[in-house]
């Protein structure tokens, strides 16, 4: 189901409840950002401006190629740093003008787990997601535990309860890092590159659950990703970021022009339409000259999704 | 799922009490002239209900000159090191992210025996300057590796780990230096002081001493659910809402002051800060909320033991405390690392 | 949950505390009964110490303090002494307290002395503090110089209520030194190389007791410095191309006890010399090549009174022809007083 398909489900706009749902939440109008080496010298890198928005329900994608400013972005909108110029709202309040517990109770962000030094269990870690509700020096209490076994529930990992960290796959792995994310009962969740060190199967199941606990839960979530197809499907908006610059920002079937995606990305490539009526992105390149394989490789493209490493 | 509960900290704490109790009247009891177990107990709880009565005349005079002269404040002393260095480990390892980080890694000790030999060298008449002196030299040297373990504005673990390699091994330069050029009975004290030594009555009293021991532990300790998700990521933990920045500072701090505090009063006593958090890992898990009161027990069981064992096992003569956590901490140590790599 | 944190923290700070209790309890009122008349006594470092009148029992805390205990007729008052005290051989009976550098408290609290001597050469002042803490006298001597030794016997001796021996032993051992002098005065020093240890080689500064030992035997030491112990490289050893080389006993690979005997010595010397004839730089010692090799007895480094034993045994090696009229080692112009057992007093007469 996309966002489309929910809204046709949903009061109509006209109600005071249509209006809650449909009301925006993120609003992100000509941000940017630079920064440089130094305090004085001039900038190496400046991003933006970025504009566009999402409601509950929604999920974004930023794509581009490798150092466009995805995470850059990404820490603007999370308030980790202060846009320079232009406006970054979550329910009309700038992130990074929160404290720090408020910002962490309505943003959540999943990352690529880092190495643990000591031994923890899938609990502990998941339950670390309750911080920024209660004091510092905290226990955890019944309502604290409950809402992590939600969590773990939501991701389909509650059989990883009791097991330890380092004894997980990669997979599980990610999925326990969401369900911390997702213990915080965030508003937005935001995701660098979370399909990086899954296989097929495994970034296919993680966009569907993306989608699923959305919907579910009423996130709003944005994530950075190189994955095109998976993006085009899965998502409700994408902004195409090249050299810190936003070269567009809409629906995918809007975004996904081919003579746009080529420049972005320097390759050969051409856009099809799926069935349900979003864009797919198919890869050239080498192969163009034979037109003998052009069905085989045009399955192998198919098959890899957006992964190829000639996009990156 | 059992989440950290303040009853099981309480409990695990109070069986580390009792064991620390045991301990300690075992080493009242052991020494030159042993005193049976029962005159220990009735000579300490005399004595606490002296402390309230003032009337000391119930006790026998030998027995009260032993233990509450001699053996109690020693035991104490050790209690407190212990407490100390056990914490500013557990600390230290949070801090700078590494499992082998231990009290002396940010060169306090350094610059503490620094300290005590300019005291040596131009005070050898008063024994009090010496501890003072020293605690000079490690609040300096806090100083110094604070600035320079410095990045973009925030303690950089990285950064301070190095910066505090670089001020540990400059310290020991001057400090080879000044023991080849200053007289040879200075070098005496020197090794006395480097292997740890708790026979030394305190300059300060007793009294302050905790006090600053308990005020430093708190501290920490406000921190402790913070250290648990700073382990698992400075970013994340920044993300959880933590004050990353802060936290930082805070245990830095409190640290570094356990360790100037043990090390002024007692030499550098090694293995202790490295190990006990570990062993306390291994049976309690990682919990900071645990580890901290947990190793604080810990360290003071370990060090009363390995103090009584010291003063006992060649008597009259005295072994350095420090030789003998080395004796035992070494093998622990190595069965420590076996452990992990299976 | 607020209640139960509380419990935590009151808990562990509870039993944290009651360690420190220590604190509280007023260690000084130990000494409760009523104190024997004392009387004020400045001791060499500047302390101020209560002697009691009469002293019965006595702990040393170095060897030279034993020896000089034994030299002034005090020893069955001796209740406690250091490790290592062997000097004289009956010392080895003595209780032991502990080695000098850090004592067992204890043992000294246990063997109740009325005074303890304690001499900065060896001991700590935390140890003298400690005990001071406890309410127990210590008298620290401060020796620097050979004079200062004589000074430290008379002070001991005031101390422990032996005045008449201490003044006795001083007199006699003053009068040797002033026989020293005299036959010396009109002798040129010999310049010495006195080696404390070979691998670093080390010798002594001008600040050191053996310093001054040297003086009084008739020799100055070829290294002039500030620093006690200053280590020096060969290459200096031969641009100061010293006239003696001259070792402690202990470094012949003699324990440096009484008996051992004077062909014992003379072989060992016989040895080193070899030996130092077999390595470069050394045997091209004008001093090694011609054997000028002394060894003096141990005693030399130790502040007490056979001490001028040494000295005059050194002076007799450097000076052979002043002393010639002399015939064995230990016979001098008056006689000694320090008594000495009747087995001593047998291996004494090499």
């Amino acid at each position: 189901m996309n966002s489309h398909e929910m809204a046709a489900s949903n009061p109509s706009p006209g109600t005071l409840a249509g209006w809650v749902e449909s009301r925006v939440r993120l609003v992100v109008e000509q941000a940017s950002y630079a920064y440089s080496a130094s305090g004085a010298s001039a900038p190496n890198f400046t991003l933006g401006p970025v504009t566009f928005s999402a409601r509950q329900r929604e999920i974004v994608g930023i794509l581009g190629p490798n150092a466009s400013g995805k995470s850059t972005l990404l820490s603007v909108i999370a308030g980790e740093v202060k846009a320079l110029s232009g406006r970054v709202e979550l329910d009309g309040k700038p992130p990074a003008d929160l404290p720090l517990r408020d910002r962490a109770q309505r943003i959540a962000i999943v990352h690529q787990e880092s190495n643990l030094l000591f031994p923890l269990r899938v609990w502990e870690y998941v339950l670390q997601g309750r911080y920024p509700y209660g004091r510092r020096l905290r226990f955890e209490n019944e309502a604290d535990c409950l809402m992590a076994e939600n969590a773990l529930a939501q991701v389909g990992a509650a059989h990883l309860t009791d097991r330890r960290m380092d004894e997980l796959s990669g997979g599980e792995r990610q999925r326990v890092v969401l369900a911390r994310a997702l213990a915080q009962q965030p508003q937005l969740l935001l995701l660098d590159e979370p399909t990086r060190y899954l296989d097929i199967g495994g970034k296919v199941e993680l966009m569907r659950r993306l989608r699923r606990l959305s919907e579910e839960n009423r996130y709003t979530a944005v994530v950075v990703t190189h994955e095109l197809n998976l993006a085009a499907e899965f998502f409700d908006a994408v902004v195409l970021l090249q050299g810190g610059k936003c070269v567009a920002a809409g629906k995918p079937e809007d975004v996904y022009r081919r003579d746009l995606l080529e420049e972005v990305f320097k390759t050969q490539l051409e856009v099809e339409k799926t069935a349900t009526g979003r864009p797919r992105v198919i890869l050239r390149g080498q192969e163009q000259q034979n037109d003998a394989t052009q069905g085989d490789s045009a399955d192998q493209k198919k098959e890899s999704g957006g992964a190829d490493k000639d996009l990156q | 799922m059992r989440p950290l509960t303040p009853k099981r900290i309480a409990w695990i704490c109070a069986g580390l009490a009792a064991i620390l109790f045991v301990i300690v009247v075992f080493s009242l009891e052991v020494g030159a002239s042993p005193i049976s177990v029962t005159d220990v107990v009735k000579t300490l709880l005399r004595g606490t209900a002296a402390m309230f009565t003032g009337n000391w005349g119930s006790i026998p005079p030998s027995n009260k000159l032993i233990v509450f002269g001699l053996r109690l404040p020693r035991i104490a002393l050790a209690v407190l090191v212990g407490a100390a260095l056990s914490v500013s480990g557990a600390s230290f390892q949070a801090l700078l992210r590494n499992p082998l980080a231990d009290p002396y890694v940010l060169g306090v000790s350094s610059g503490a025996a620094l300290g005590a030999i300019f005291s040596l060298a131009w005070f050898p008449h008063f024994a009090w300057t010496m501890q003072i002196l020293a605690f000079v030299g490690a609040l300096l040297t806090i100083a110094a590796v604070y600035f320079l373990g410095r990045r973009g504005g925030q303690l950089d673990s990285t950064t301070l780990l190095l910066a505090g390699i670089v001020a540990a091994s400059f310290l020991s330069a001057i400090i080879m230096f000044l023991m080849t050029t200053l007289s040879g009975r200075d070098l005496r004290g020197m090794a006395f002081w480097l292997m740890g030594d708790l026979a030394t009555p305190p300059a300060l009293r007793l009294r302050f001493l905790f006090i600053i021991l308990l005020i430093a532990i708190g501290a920490i300790y406000t921190t402790a659910s913070d250290l648990n998700l700073i382990l698992t990521g400075e970013r994340e933990a920044h993300h959880l809402g933590v004050n990353v920045a802060r936290v930082k500072l805070v245990v830095y701090v409190g640290a570094s002051l356990l360790t100037g505090l043990a090390v002024s009063v007692s030499g550098a006593i090694g293995y202790v800060g490295l190990l006990i958090p570990h062993v306390v890992r291994m049976f309690f898990g990682s919990d900071y909320r645990l580890l901290i009161p947990a190793s604080a027990l810990g360290g003071a069981i370990a060090v009363t033991l390995a103090d009584t064992l010291a003063r006992t096992i060649v008597a009259p003569t005295e072994l350095p405390v420090g030789a003998m956590t080395a004796a035992i901490g070494a093998p622990v140590f190595i069965y420590l690392l076996r452990r992990r790599l299976t | 949950m607020r209640r139960a944190k509380a419990s935590i923290l009151f808990g562990t700070t509870a039993l944290l505390c009651a360690a420190s209790c220590s604190g509280f309890a007023p260690a000084k009122r130990a000494q409760e009964q009523p104190k024997p008349p004392a009387r004020k006594v400045i001791d060499e470092v500047g302390r101020s110490v209560n002697v009691p009148a009469q002293v019965k029992r006595i702990v040393t805390l170095a060897p030279n303090l034993a020896e000089i205990v034994y030299a002034l007729d005090a020893q069955d008052r001796l209740v406690g002494v250091s490790e290592y005290t062997d000097h004289p051989a009956a010392a080895k009976e003595k209780l032991s307290i502990g080695m000098p550098v850090n004592p067992s408290l204890e043992a000294i609290v246990g063997a109740k002395p009325d005074l303890v001597l304690a001499t900065t050469s060896i001991n700590f002042a935390r140890t003298v503090d400690a005990l001071a803490h406890l309410g127990i006298p210590v008298y620290t001597t401060d020796p620097h110089t050979i004079e200062g030794t004589l000074r430290s016997i008379t002070d001991i001796g005031d101390a422990i209520g032996s005045s008449q021996q201490a003044g006795a032993l001083v007199a006699n051992l003053q009068a040797r030194l002033d026989v020293l002098k005299t036959k010396l005065k009109s002798e040129t020093p010999v310049r010495v190389l006195f080696v404390v240890w070979e691998q670093p080689l080390q010798s002594i500064g001008d600040n050191t007791f053996i310093a001054d030992a040297l003086h009084w035997a008739g020799a100055d030491s070829a290294i002039h410095t500030k620093q006690n112990w200053p280590t020096i490289s060969l290459e200096e050893v031969i641009k100061l191309n010293p006239d003696y080389l001259v070792y402690a006993e202990n470094q012949m690979g003699e324990d440096g006890n009484d008996s051992s005997a004077a062909a014992d010595l003379h072989a060992a010397i016989a040895r080193h010399l070899d030996q130092l004839r077999g390595e470069p730089v050394w045997r091209d010692l004008p001093a090694v090549r011609e054997g000028r090799v002394a060894v003096v007895d141990d005693e030399i480094q130790v502040p007490a009174p056979g001490l001028i034993d040494s000295i005059e045994q050194l002076a007799r090696e450097l000076h052979p022809a002043v002393f010639s009229q002399q015939s064995g080692p230990h016979i001098s112009s008056v006689p000694r007083v320090w008594k000495s057992t009747p087995s001593e007093a047998a291996a004494c007469a090499r």
